[in-house]
């Protein structure tokens, strides 16, 4: 009966026991008011219209329609193409590169060097290092001059600048480093002595990679794949810059209705970004269940 | 004791009081005399607007004014500019507002700008400001005077004239097709990304070529929205156009590098590139299709006339109107205005040299010939279809 009793009634409210409870509650409150709820607000704003620069606050859903009708929809899909590729290809190169980075580079100078060049470009502002390479893939540009100059081509490669491949070439550049660092980090908290020991008990290279490095780099991996795919659907200089008008991003079109004052159209694509995010993130928390946690991710912070 | 010392220094405390209050008052008026006098020779007004507008050397206004005018610049991005003025209400902190003639159709009815007071004693070159200029969509709306017209041009595009086989002294009068549909130009021609220019020049074509039915190239209609970029769109798939840009630096840096041959940009970036490319630069056209006439105007935000600041902003406002001005920009951007004549007059008493005196002549008339062509249309930055041009717009972008 008693249990019955407690059962029905709601469970009475309790301040937090301990320094945890009290912190997880102030940082998820924080986290819902500056996180959570300008997501709505924003996510909001696209059920409005706007009139001569003024918004309309009458509920509609012409916002989301003329999203299908002018073609921006067309924009989300190539985005996510871009982000998945340039990530796919990030991870690709970022692997083997960091493997070497984390074992392979016995010199701590040379790896400390290394790490650096890989930081160093971010103290240079995105457009000015971006810009640079206009110059470098233009039709009068540095590589076009040798190549025809060479001999090797009769006439300018026009697709090295303004086309999918330059955008792509910018991404890369520009997201490499947030591809390796988490990926360096986890291999190199990776022991030695099993790898050796991997050897030892006459497992092959291929093998030691497959069933022991591979497994215990992937919160490193997932990492990478994170803090790269992310920042790639909402690129816009790589794809301004570079892509020259022929490449139209989602960071474009946002910014082209926000220059027009047309807040319910930034809303609702921004809205799209967001749950494309949470999508994917759902995905691959579900592909990578009972193999990988999560949490594994920070396993790092323990140690 | 009190008394004995009073008496010994001949003074009472009243008297003394007195006296005191005298000094202060006396102090304070020449304090004030002096704030009063600073005031007249150098007040201090705040501006927002387009850096266009803007002199490269701040300090000649105060010179000619007795007014400092602080700068808040602004790029030519209509929506901040309207989100700055309605909602952020730029009007309580800056006293006089700059930017594209249009905002006034939204901003005066609503209450934002003050009407200007043509007969204003500091207006004294109000009257002689060709009706061109200043009843203009610079400065009306609805038959009220909102905006002061402060300078302008007509945007065509720029042309290496080897590459099409034109006259390089550049007087010959060009079409659009050399942007659109000429082969020798096909996949080196680019365009400015912003719908308000390209949509709409390219609207101002097909209506001139009597291909499409279009009243205001500036204003389509969701119908003719659509038509004009389906066109731009078969354009586009046809390998018309190498690049879209987005920035000054952009239509520089394209020039610089040959990377296109025509490139729909702003008079100024072929002066720039002048400096370092001289003969090798391209040449600013003449279109046959005219192009898209726009003006700056300047504005007064109601409230700044609740400061009482009145009397010195016409004050700055009839300067924009002046020979001074006018020579700075001509000089500075190739940007002529209302009264190129005094403009002239200023250079000739200033001791400009004959080439600068002549330039500002050329540029009086290469603006005269252009704003006349009766092809050529004006902007609408406040549009009211604005928002159906650039929803149509991104089906050119995405293509």
């Amino acid at each position: 009966m008693a249990t019955a009793t407690a059962l029905s009634s709601p469970r009475p409210w309790r301040l937090p026991g301990t320094a945890t409870q009290w912190f997880t509650g102030w940082f998820l409150v924080a986290w819902i008011g500056v996180v959570v709820l300008p997501l709505l607000i924003i996510s909001a704003f696209s059920f409005f219209s706007m009139r001569q620069y003024q918004i309309v606050y009458d509920p509609t859903l012409s916002t989301w329609v003329s999203l299908a009708e002018t073609g921006r929809w067309v924009v989300v899909l190539r985005t996510i193409r871009f982000a998945v590729t340039v990530t796919f290809l990030e991870i690709l190169v970022a692997f083997p590169f960091a493997l070497w980075l984390a074992k392979g580079c016995r010199s701590p100078a040379v790896r400390a060097c290394v790490i650096t060049l890989l930081t160093i470009p971010f103290f240079i502002d995105a457009s000015s290092r971006i810009i640079v390479w206009r110059s470098i893939l233009g039709t009068n540009g540095v590589i076009n001059n040798l190549l025809v100059g060479s001999g090797l081509v009769d006439k300018p490669l026009t697709w090295l600048l303004y086309s999918d491949f330059s955008v792509s070439f910018g991404m890369f550049g520009s997201y490499f480093p947030t591809a390796v660092f988490p990926i360096f980090l986890t291999l190199s908290l990776i022991d030695d002595d099993l790898v050796k020991a991997s050897s030892g008990l006459g497992a092959s290279r291929l093998q030691t990679l497959r069933y022991i490095i591979l497994p215990l780099a992937m919160p490193g991996i997932v990492g990478g794949v994170v803090f790269t795919f992310v920042p790639l659907m909402a690129a816009w200089i790589e794809p301004q810059l570079l892509g020259g008008g022929q490449v139209n991003l989602l960071g474009q079109s946002i910014q082209s209705a926000l220059t027009n004052l047309n807040y319910p159209i930034a809303a609702a694509l921004s809205t799209v970004v967001i749950g494309v995010l949470v999508l994917l993130l759902v995905v691959l928390i579900v592909s990578l269940r009972g193999r990988f946690s999560m949490a594994s991710l920070f396993q790092s912070l323990d140690r | 004791m009190t008394t004995m010392d009073t008496m010994e220094t001949g003074v009472s405390r009243r008297s003394f009081l007195k006296s005191a209050a005298g000094v202060s008052v006396a102090f304070a008026g020449s304090s004030l005399g002096f704030a009063s006098l600073g005031m007249a020779q150098e007040t201090v007004l705040r501006a927002y607007g387009v850096t266009t507008a803007q002199m490269d050397d701040p300090s000649l206004i105060t010179k000619a004014t007795g007014v400092k005018l602080e700068f808040t610049p602004t790029d030519a991005d209509i929506g901040v500019f309207m989100r700055d003025a309605l909602a952020n209400n730029v009007g309580e902190t800056h006293d006089i507002m700059i930017f594209d003639g249009g905002t006034q159709d939204i901003l005066g009815p609503q209450g934002f700008y003050a009407e200007i007071d043509e007969d204003n004693p500091a207006l004294d070159l109000w009257e002689r400001t060709p009706d061109f200029w200043k009843k203009s969509d610079i400065s009306v709306y609805d038959g009220k005077t909102y905006g002061v017209p402060i300078l302008g041009n007509c945007d065509a595009f720029a042309y290496f004239p080897d590459a099409i086989g034109a006259n390089p002294n550049g007087l010959d009068e060009i079409p659009y097709t050399v942007l659109y549909e000429d082969d020798r130009t096909r996949g080196r021609v680019a365009l400015d990304r912003v719908f308000s220019q390209s949509l709409a020049c390219m609207a101002n074509f097909l209506r001139v070529n009597g291909r499409m039915q279009i009243e205001d190239p500036a204003n389509l209609t969701p119908e003719q929205a659509k038509a004009v970029v389906d066109y731009a769109v078969e354009r586009k798939k046809a390998g018309m156009f190498r690049t879209l840009h987005n920035s000054f630096e952009e239509q520089v840096q394209l020039i610089q590098n040959r990377e296109v041959d025509v490139l729909e940009c702003w008079e100024p970036a072929v002066k720039e590139a002048q400096k370092t490319m001289k003969e090798k630069a391209p040449v600013y056209a003449y279109a046959v299709e005219g192009g898209k006439k726009w003006g700056h105007g300047a504005y007064i935000p109601k409230q700044a006339l609740d400061r009482g600041n009145g009397e010195a902003i016409y004050r700055v406002l009839n300067y924009f109107l002046g020979g001074e001005f006018r020579a700075c920009q001509a000089r500075d951007r190739s940007y002529a205005g209302p009264n190129m004549d005094l403009g002239v007059e200023y250079a000739e008493k200033s001791g400009w040299t004959p080439e600068q005196i002549e330039e500002l002549r050329a540029t009086d008339k290469k603006i005269e010939r252009k704003m006349s062509n009766p092809n050529a249309f004006w902007a609408k930055p406040t549009a009211p279809n604005a928002d159906v041009m650039e929803q149509e717009w991104q089906r050119f972008l995405s293509a």
